[in-house]
């Protein structure tokens, strides 16, 4: 496979240039992945896909256009050149334009956890422990779905990079139903990893049982644990706009700060990190051929990063963090160090709170002033005096991610590896402790 | 097209022990322009084909989808699909089926007026360059800082073929327009809106848009809000919501949550479930006689078009509420058969990747007889919500929020100042039972509806009128 998707990436370079672009970038990306899904304590559908894709780059004269096709062979390359062939002559010049950098990527080793290829086409049996281990901690009926997957990615550039990675992934979460509760977890990973995959049936059951006395709160401020779901899916949102292509298109709150300004509390670290292994969006290059590495997007409260390809780097006057995406650079897996509470000690800590297992939904009524909304799903709980003392149904955090950020508190020591429907960056996340939350909930 | 491919697999499917086969080919291509403050970015073309494969073997559904348009292809997807249900026997507990339907054999496109193709590229782009330039002039105390357009034009094929006698082959082109404008003031700060629109058709479908004009009207209309807007009235006051608010309204709470695969709890981790259970539908009541949403595909031009769903039934209207009573569920063949009823034709599918699932297509709130100037004039203290940008659901589509963009105070029955950011936040039931007059101009909006997982997005309307509601509390997004 490796010299196949490889050779196909050359060729689509080869041919490319040699019908006079000036920079031909080509991405061949095979994937092969299973899902389970699971609804009722049932399978609902099992699915699987092979897919191979061709993303295609040319440039010529300044102007850009970008091709994403199927391909099964040499003979789809020259069918898709043709079809383009006109179009570089209408296009106007590109404002992002930059020369392709030198390769500098290296493909990272240890991708590939052979137990996920071996197990693909019967992940039912997988998935039936994961929704057992729900069971046996009390859940009455779970939701979910497992994903297995192994990608095979080779890139080749007119700048010189032919560079192939291969990597295996794992997504697993669960919904689990107790006496009109529910709770969720989920777990992203490289590795088959069954201990961990019971853990999410053992924490959904968990969280959907912790208390069953109903009360009700008022709408306003509270203090707020958000778990490691939570964290994953509003940071994930700020880790998105930190993409430079975010900041020039308008959609970035960052767009109001400059490197260095203090951005969030002194707590708090948001790392990208390529190079975490474990985490199923680790790659040692990225879209441009370029090394990617770790770089904090805040460091200790402080804004001291956004995401750069060669494109947004140049325009901005700055070197390329190893982030392409061809047009846009993306983040890889989202990592926030941990702190130094225990999530017992966490709880504690709070007089007036509540504790907030999951969300969903988070939209944005403006992405410069990071003012958004996002509703809770499965159990609040509600905190007093340290103790969790009922569980409320459905509210709402509306408040701004400038407040959110400079209001984090506490982290907790542990990490979780998340990844799921809401949390689609690959996250590595503590829980965190944050004061003064603005909660809504409908007034009629 | 690729019907003796689709066949094959139908019969190897059958030979192996499948009780029902689906072979769907299912082709999107699509071409796409992108503009950032009156500079090119990129363009670019893209494409989709594969066949996309279900199976129910021995009682479990399964879904498989090659690239490969070979006998050899199909085959190894039918085998993978059958091994997939052959595996996963622990987990079945009810048997999959499927409802007894009439399924279609039919042939149908969207006639173009003027192809994609006939228009050159170097005008497709002239229209939207020239929008940062001409822009910035209608400002007076703002800046146009950031002008964000991307321009859609596609063509869906499909030809589906069913083991029980579905055979249909349809064509679809669609065209698409988004922007985001951000304006911003030295003291007031920023203000962000986004505009979608879409329909199928030709491009003659974007001629008549007039984006200019559409663009032209957004940014006269927000620049008040962002320099004078003011906070909404903090006691209880009649409130106007527009076709547009209207629109997601409708979308959101009430042709989801009467999503049957939702109300069974199929979506459960994902999109969540259903206030609405089986036993409420077609005995109780979540609003009054104003409450009338129906959901449409067969309506020419529309962005959520079809005639036969991708499982082959014949599409028609669906009165999801019905003058206030929960009716009629939006089914796939798999829930009418689990709540023993007949398709309505809502299986959708995003592309050959894909599982058809249970999907809205055009969905709108039934207008009434005012005009605007009579849904107001009798105000005293109101607010109206012409716009949004922020907007959610709960998992079960009860609770909901919509903050509004373009936005007044209604004082004496005409509007007055603009608001900042109004805070709408009502349940599903008290919307639909707030209800007191309805416009008698129907509007249409565009959106992708997500769902499923992998999540699909599948193109709709939704619209309606502009509507009237009974006194409630305005809150306020925070800054």
């Amino acid at each position: 496979m490796r010299e196949f998707l490889l050779e196909l990436a050359k060729v689509a370079v080869e041919k490319g240039g040699g019908l006079g672009y000036d920079d031909v970038v080509a991405k061949v990306v095979s994937t092969d992945e299973a899902m389970v899904k699971v609804a009722n304590s049932q399978l609902t559908v099992a699915q699987s896909w092979r897919v191979t894709e061709l993303t295609l780059y040319l440039a010529k004269g300044k102007k850009i256009i970008l091709v994403e096709t199927p391909i099964k062979g040499r003979e789809d390359i020259e069918k898709v050149l043709s079809n383009i062939g006109g179009y570089i002559k209408s296009v106007k010049e590109s404002e992002m334009y930059a020369p392709l950098p030198e390769p500098s990527g290296r493909p990272l080793e240890g991708l590939i956890d052979p137990k996920v290829i071996d197990t693909m086409y019967r992940s039912s049996e997988v998935a039936a422990e994961v929704v057992s281990a729900a069971h046996s901690e009390g859940a009455e009926k779970v939701a979910g779905t497992l994903t297995l997957a192994v990608e095979r990615k080779a890139l080749a550039t007119s700048a010189g990079a032919e560079l192939y990675e291969e990597g295996t992934s794992v997504e697993a979460y669960l919904r689990a139903f107790y006496r009109g509760n529910s709770g969720h977890w989920a777990y992203g990973s490289r590795m088959l990893d069954l201990s961990a995959l019971r853990e999410v049936g053992k924490k959904a059951a968990y969280y959907a049982k912790l208390s069953t006395n109903v009360i009700d709160v008022p709408q306003g401020r509270y203090d707020a644990v958000l778990s490691p779901l939570v964290v994953g899916n509003l940071i994930g949102v700020v880790a998105e706009a930190a993409s430079a292509f975010a900041v020039l298109a308008g959609f970035s709150m960052f767009m109001k700060f400059k490197l260095g300004d203090r951005v969030a509390s002194d707590k708090f670290t948001l790392i990208d990190d390529p190079l975490l292994r474990p985490l199923p969006g680790s790659t040692g290059f990225d879209d441009e051929g370029v090394a990617t590495k770790t770089k904090p997007i805040i460091r200790e409260g402080r804004f001291e990063n956004l995401l750069h390809n060669a494109k947004t780097a140049l325009m901005m006057k700055t070197e390329s963090t190893g982030n392409a995406g061809i047009i846009s650079p993306q983040p890889w897996n989202v990592v926030i160090p941990s702190g130094d509470y225990g999530e017992d000690e966490m709880i504690r800590e709070v007089k007036d709170g509540l504790l907030i297992v999951n969300n969903w939904y988070t939209r944005l009524q403006n992405y410069v002033e990071g003012i958004f909304s996002t509703v809770t799903r499965d159990a609040v709980y509600r905190i007093k005096d340290g103790n969790i003392v009922g569980v409320v149904r459905r509210l709402r955090i509306a408040d701004t991610f400038p407040n959110l950020l400079r209001n984090i508190e506490a982290l907790s020591k542990k990490l979780y590896n998340i990844r799921w429907w809401e949390v689609p960056i690959p996250s590595k996340v503590p829980y965190i402790l944050v004061k003064n939350v603005n909660f809504t909930k409908p007034t009629i | 097209m690729y019907e003796d491919i689709l066949q094959y697999a139908i019969d190897y499917g059958l030979s192996q022990g499948a009780s029902y086969v689906e072979a769907r080919y299912h082709k999107n291509t699509g071409s796409n322009i992108v503009v950032r403050n009156g500079a090119v970015v990129d363009a670019g073309i893209s494409s989709k084909e594969g066949v996309g494969i279900r199976v129910i073997y021995e009682g479990a559904l399964a879904f498989s989808s090659t690239t490969d348009l070979t006998r050899k292809g199909v085959r190894r997807a039918v085998d993978k699909a059958i091994s997939l249900a052959r595996s996963s026997k622990p987990l079945i507990k009810e048997p999959h089926a499927l409802s007894e339907e009439r399924v279609g054999r039919a042939k149908y496109d969207v006639v173009i007026k003027e192809k994609f193709e006939d228009v050159p590229l170097e005008d497709k782009i002239k229209v939207m360059v020239a929008l940062w330039k001409d822009l910035p002039k209608l400002l007076k105390e703002t800046k146009l800082v950031s002008l964000f357009e991307a321009y859609v034009e596609s063509i869906e094929e499909k030809t589906l073929i069913t083991s029980d006698g579905a055979h249909i082959v349809s064509r679809v082109p669609r065209v698409f327009f988004e922007a985001s404008i951000v304006i911003s003031h030295p003291q007031k700060g920023t203000l962000q809106r986004l505009i979608e629109l879409g329909g199928s058709g030709g491009y003659e479908v974007f001629r008549t848009w007039n984006v200019e004009d559409v663009l032209s009207g957004e940014v006269r209309n927000i620049e008040p809000v962002l320099v004078r807007g003011v906070e909404p009235p903090k006691e209880p006051v009649d409130v106007v919501v527009g076709s547009e608010v209207v629109g997601l309204i409708v979308h959101e709470s009430a042709g989801h949550p009467m999503e049957a695969d939702r109300i069974w709890g199929r979506e459960a981790a994902q999109a969540g479930e259903s206030y609405v259970k089986p036993e409420m539908i077609g005995r109780e009541r979540i609003g009054n006689e104003n409450a009338t949403v129906i959901d449409d595909p067969t309506i020419p031009g529309s962005y959520g078009f079809y005639l036969y769903d991708d499982e082959g039934v014949p599409a028609r209207p669906r009165y999801i509420y019905y003058k206030g009573l929960i009716n009629e569920p939006l089914h796939n063949r798999w829930s009418a058969a689990v709540f023993n009823t007949r398709s309505n034709a809502a299986a959708r599918a995003m592309d050959f990747t894909s599982e058809p699932l249970v999907r809205m297509a055009n969905t709108y709130l039934e207008p009434g007889d005012c005009t605007f100037e009579e849904l107001i004039e009798d105000i005293e203290l109101g607010v109206y919500v012409k716009s949004y940008m922020e907007w959610n659901i709960d998992d079960i589509r009860w609770g909901q929020r919509y903050v509004g963009l373009e936005s007044y105070v209604i004082r004496k029955g005409e509007l007055a100042e603009p608001v900042l950011y109004p805070a709408l936040e009502f349940t599903t039931k008290s919307f639909y039972s707030s209800i007191v007059a309805k416009g008698k101009e129907l509007r249409f909006y565009t959106g992708t509806c997500g769902k499923g997982e992998p999540a699909q997005g599948v193109p709709v309307w939704f619209g309606g009128p502009d509507v009237r509601l009974s006194k409630m509390r305005v809150g306020v997004a925070p800054r």
